[in-house]
């Protein structure tokens, strides 16, 4: 356990040192300022169009944040060899990939958080109140988000970071179409259906994390959905890493 | 003592190591020569763990070194090693120390020593990413010694320094002699092996064509010449 934490600590330290995280963080902070401008030019919906706006913003943004570091996460030990010190040591890959996993997720959590201060803080001073609600879509979007981090980890162990970048978006929007492929391949002959199915099962399903347009009518989560939500992300998440320990033991290094 | 028995391992069709067999008795300095691609580096890899040999066993001490306890008690230095660019040199000798057991870390205190020992006392607060080679170098053997391990792995320690942090470094290794700890290194320069050395290993085509003792390998010739023949009528 001390290891996976001393990964951990060492990966959010790196990470939030990097440069490149915060000129995305600074992008998304102006961006949800700016959704006050937005709402200014909505016909009394202001308040709606800053809660649409904002919600979708942090999404995309935690996204970027993502994709920028976890894609090259484990591909950047292995092209700079750091891997081989980290590996010489009583350390083993299952590990390594944890530590790092839990390390990005608390930096994508420290990002989140500040884009959610923004957020709360842009909604109130604009007659809002505390948007309670939004920041159940926040827990699910972490969840989410956890999903998408191990499935980037995953591709950072046997391809290069645009390669993973590609995988990890295609992946990304097929899991929050799957209810529309599964619609449109049912209806499409039995071949089309049986794929479709077969997509369904296998493929995260992302939509389950999208709550953003019912918290901004105020529409608040069951515990039920909560926890579920939890388990298949955990659930989705383990068996990713574990297949990320896989592929990284196979790998000569 | 290290026990390597009947080590192989190939990558494709090619055999980069084939058949090698070596004891290191403890407390020696073994130097591992061999031509560019003889399987040098390959050998070294699979002694700390980090590459896995197709056949044949490597005992370290009285662990093989498949299980993963037995790295507590090795040093590695990867051959022109790369850190973590965002960290300063003693946080990275943290983190290193961090992944030991809890009753094999040594203290902030124990950090600075090692820092100060391979010359990088000033440059502990210093990010990595603006050191000099040598300095990474420096480092890189820092973090080798993190644990006070038994067993050191040095793969081209000497390259990139300038001719006083060869020296300085010499004398580090012949420190650790002194100290009963086993070194085992792969280096080019081999005047440094020759000042060295108790023992060498010569590896060519991933065969062991020579092993035991530098004085008797060198036959009142100098290692350079001696090497240099033996490879040619191998």
């Amino acid at each position: 356990m001390h290891n996976i934490i001393a990964i951990a600590k060492n990966t959010f330290r790196e990470t939030i040192r990097d440069k490149i995280l915060y000129g995305i963080l600074a992008f998304a902070l102006l961006f949800l300022m700016s959704t006050v401008l937005f709402g200014s030019i909505s016909l009394g919906e202001d308040i709606k169009v800053i809660k649409d706006l904002g919600l979708a913003g942090i999404y995309v943004f935690s996204l970027i944040v993502s994709i920028f570091i976890g894609t090259s996460l484990i591909y950047k030990e292995i092209e700079k060899r750091t891997l081989y010190i980290i590996f010489s040591k009583p350390v083993s890959i299952a590990q390594f990939l944890l530590g790092k996993f839990v390390g990005l997720m608390l930096s994508i959590i420290l990002t989140v958080a500040l884009m959610t201060a923004t957020y709360l803080t842009v909604v109130a001073i604009n007659g809002g109140g505390f948007d309670y609600p939004a920041l159940w879509s926040i827990v699910l979007l972490i969840f989410e988000l956890s999903i998408f981090v191990a499935l980037t980890t995953l591709f950072s162990t046997f391809t290069t970071p645009l390669a993973g970048t590609l995988y990890s978006v295609i992946i990304l929007y097929i899991g929050h179409s799957l209810e529309m492929l599964l619609r449109y391949g049912i209806n499409s002959g039995p071949f089309a259906s049986f794929a479709a199915k077969i997509a369904y099962y296998l493929m995260p399903n992302l939509e389950k994390f999208n709550i953003r347009n019912e918290v901004v009518y105020g529409n608040l989560p069951s515990a039920t959905t909560i926890s579920f939500s939890l388990i298949y992300a955990v659930l989705y998440s383990t068996i990713l890493l574990y297949l990320a320990n896989i592929a990284l033991k196979n790998q000569d290094l | 003592m290290i026990n390597i028995t009947n080590l192989s391992k190939h990558y494709g069709k090619h055999k980069v190591v084939d058949g090698l067999s070596l004891t290191i008795d403890t407390g020696t300095i073994f130097g591992f020569l061999g031509p560019n691609g003889a399987g040098k580096t390959t050998t070294m890899k699979m002694l700390v763990g980090l590459s896995r040999p197709d056949a044949g066993t490597i005992t370290i001490g009285k662990n093989n070194i498949t299980e993963i306890t037995a790295k507590s008690q090795i040093g590695y230095m990867p051959e022109d090693p790369y850190f973590y660019d965002h960290l300063h040199a003693l946080e990275f000798l943290e983190f290193m120390n961090e992944l030991f057991p809890k009753n094999l870390r040594h203290s902030n205190q124990d950090l600075t020593q090692t820092l100060k020992l391979v010359g990088l006392d000033s440059a502990r607060n210093k990010k990595i990413k603006h050191f000099s080679k040598g300095m990474k170098q420096r480092l890189g053997l820092a973090q080798s010694l993190v644990n006070d391990p038994g067993y050191i792995f040095l793969d081209e320690p000497l390259d990139g320094l300038d001719p006083i942090g060869r020296r300085e470094f010499k004398e580090i290794i012949l420190g650790l002699k002194k100290r009963g700890k086993t070194v085992f290194f792969n280096s080019h320069i081999l005047s440094d092996v020759e000042e060295l050395c108790d023992a060498i290993g010569i590896i060519h085509h991933g065969h062991l064509i020579y092993e035991g003792p530098v004085k008797q390998f060198m036959k009142g010739k100098p290692l350079e010449t001696r090497f240099v023949e033996t490879i040619t009528n191998a």
